[in-house]
């Protein structure tokens, strides 16, 4: 019995730990996320593949901003019992979310930072990272957004 | 063309639903089907079991349940005589199918459990709180009666039914079968209802009566084992949460006594070499 609790206790005490650090973690970063939307948003990142017709470019450069999010045990253990019966795997919904407006977010701050004024041809790539070699497991996720930036001489 | 500056309202990529409704749905489903199919295993288990053949079951179950004696201990003393009193009280019993073994626990809480392929446990704590050689003969009667009523069997499948709940749950993931089925045989005790003891008892009261001439020792056994506080006070093995002492066992005790013409009072044999060893 006393075996039985320890087997049961110890995931149990990290699944409920997991669940208050993770959703901590996620509040404090969709209010960062928030905010710096805000902040940028009359910088356009748009995904037209060429500059509108209007807009007069002088100079133009690759960008790119990425970032890599873990899953936490809670999610992961969501996502696990998902795998058994189907069906949106809501507790990676908000991960992904978070992911992709984090990585649009740095490449408009990265564009800005360097003094130019939009970005066009914007794409976003994700990719998958395993524990360990051949592994099913999600470790974590990384999402890549990319485009070219654009400085203009009549700044929209 | 114009740029609308305007950020869109997030939530439309993210569900609403809370995690730990998510969470609840999905463990409680998880659960329900676990349950399902152990109550469904268990079931099954439980009807078959009293129906196979004594040889399957003692080539089974050979070697499962005899722990409690370390490799390297020569074999307790106590053993031996236990299995000679046992081999008396079933020679009362002709048509026994069973060559039955005995095997001492380590355990401390007093109780004796019939386990599938006629292995007896005796638990330490047993050995110490019997003061006599009838008692013990009385214990030992009331578990051969288990045997031959097959009511070892009966609970196996809740054990089974405990071990694939286990498995399921992924705590039981590093156990071997072995001990899966040693749990198995933990649970399958648990639990005999007041009418498979009472038979029981009366098994062993026959054979006590036919060994001795007399039931004297049955009634002492209940008297002498500790005073425990509720049915969960201490360890689950105790002898009162897979014999649960009802008053009215006593009294069946009695009553059949009374209705045979057995009689109660007697001369009891001391115990010779049941002492504890140390
Ligand atoms: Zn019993």
């Amino acid at each position: 019995m006393v075996e039985l609790g320890v087997r049961l206790g110890i995931p149990l005490a990290l699944l409920v730990l997991a669940y208050f650090t993770g959703a901590a973690v996620e509040r404090r970063h969709y209010a960062s996320i928030r905010e710096r939307e805000l902040r940028w948003r009359s910088v356009p990142a748009i995904t037209f593949r060429s500059v509108p017709p209007s807009w007069k470019v002088t100079e133009c450069t690759l960008i790119t901003g990425s970032v890599v999010i873990s899953v936490d045990y809670f999610k992961r253990f969501l996502a696990g019992l998902r795998a058994i019966f189907g069906g949106r795997i809501k507790a990676y919904e908000s991960l992904l979310d978070r992911a992709r407006r984090e990585a649009l977010m740095r490449l408009k701050q990265k564009a800005v930072e360097r003094g130019y004024h939009a970005i066009v041809n914007v794409r976003l790539e994700t990719c998958r990272m395993a524990n360990a070699r051949n592994s099913e497991s999600i470790a974590g996720l990384e999402v890549l957004a990319f485009g070219t930036a654009v400085k203009l001489r009549n700044a929209p | 063309m114009k740029f609308d500056p305007s950020i869109p309202e997030d939530g439309i990529n993210v569900s609403r639903t809370h995690p730990l409704r998510e969470a609840l749905l999905l463990v409680g489903g998880v659960a329900a089907i676990a349950i399902a199919v152990a109550v469904a295993a268990a079931v099954a288990v439980d009807l078959v079991a009293p129906h196979i053949p004594i040889e399957l079951e003692v080539r089974l179950f050979s070697g499962w349940f005899d722990r409690g004696v370390e490799a390297d201990e020569a074999v307790d003393p106590r053993e031996q005589s236990l299995a000679k009193l046992l081999g008396r009280m079933a020679g009362h019993w002709p048509e026994n199918p069973y060559a039955f073994e005995i095997a001492i626990w380590d355990i401390p809480e007093p109780n004796a459990v019939a386990l599938p392929g006629g292995v007896i446990a005796v638990t330490d704590g047993l050995l110490e709180n019997v003061e006599s050689e009838n008692e013990l003969a009385f214990v030992l009667g009331h578990e051969l009666g288990h045997f031959r009523n097959r009511d070892h069997l009966r609970g196996l499948g809740r054990g089974i039914a405990f071990s694939l709940l286990l498995v399921a749950v992924g705590v039981g993931g590093s156990s071997s079968a072995v001990e899966l089925a040693s749990l198995a045989g933990q649970f399958a005790q648990r639990g005999f209802d007041r009418d498979q003891e009472i038979e029981a008892d009366r098994f062993g009261l026959a054979l006590l009566a036919a060994e001795y001439g007399h039931v004297s020792g049955a009634e002492a056994f209940f008297e002498h084992l500790p005073e425990l506080g509720g049915p969960l006070d201490g360890e689950l093995a105790s002898y009162y949460s897979t014999h649960p002492l009802n008053a009215d066992r006593i009294q069946a005790l009695r009553g059949m006594a009374h209705e045979m013409g057995w009689e109660l009072r007697g001369e009891r044999q001391p115990l010779l070499s049941l002492s504890p060893a140390r």
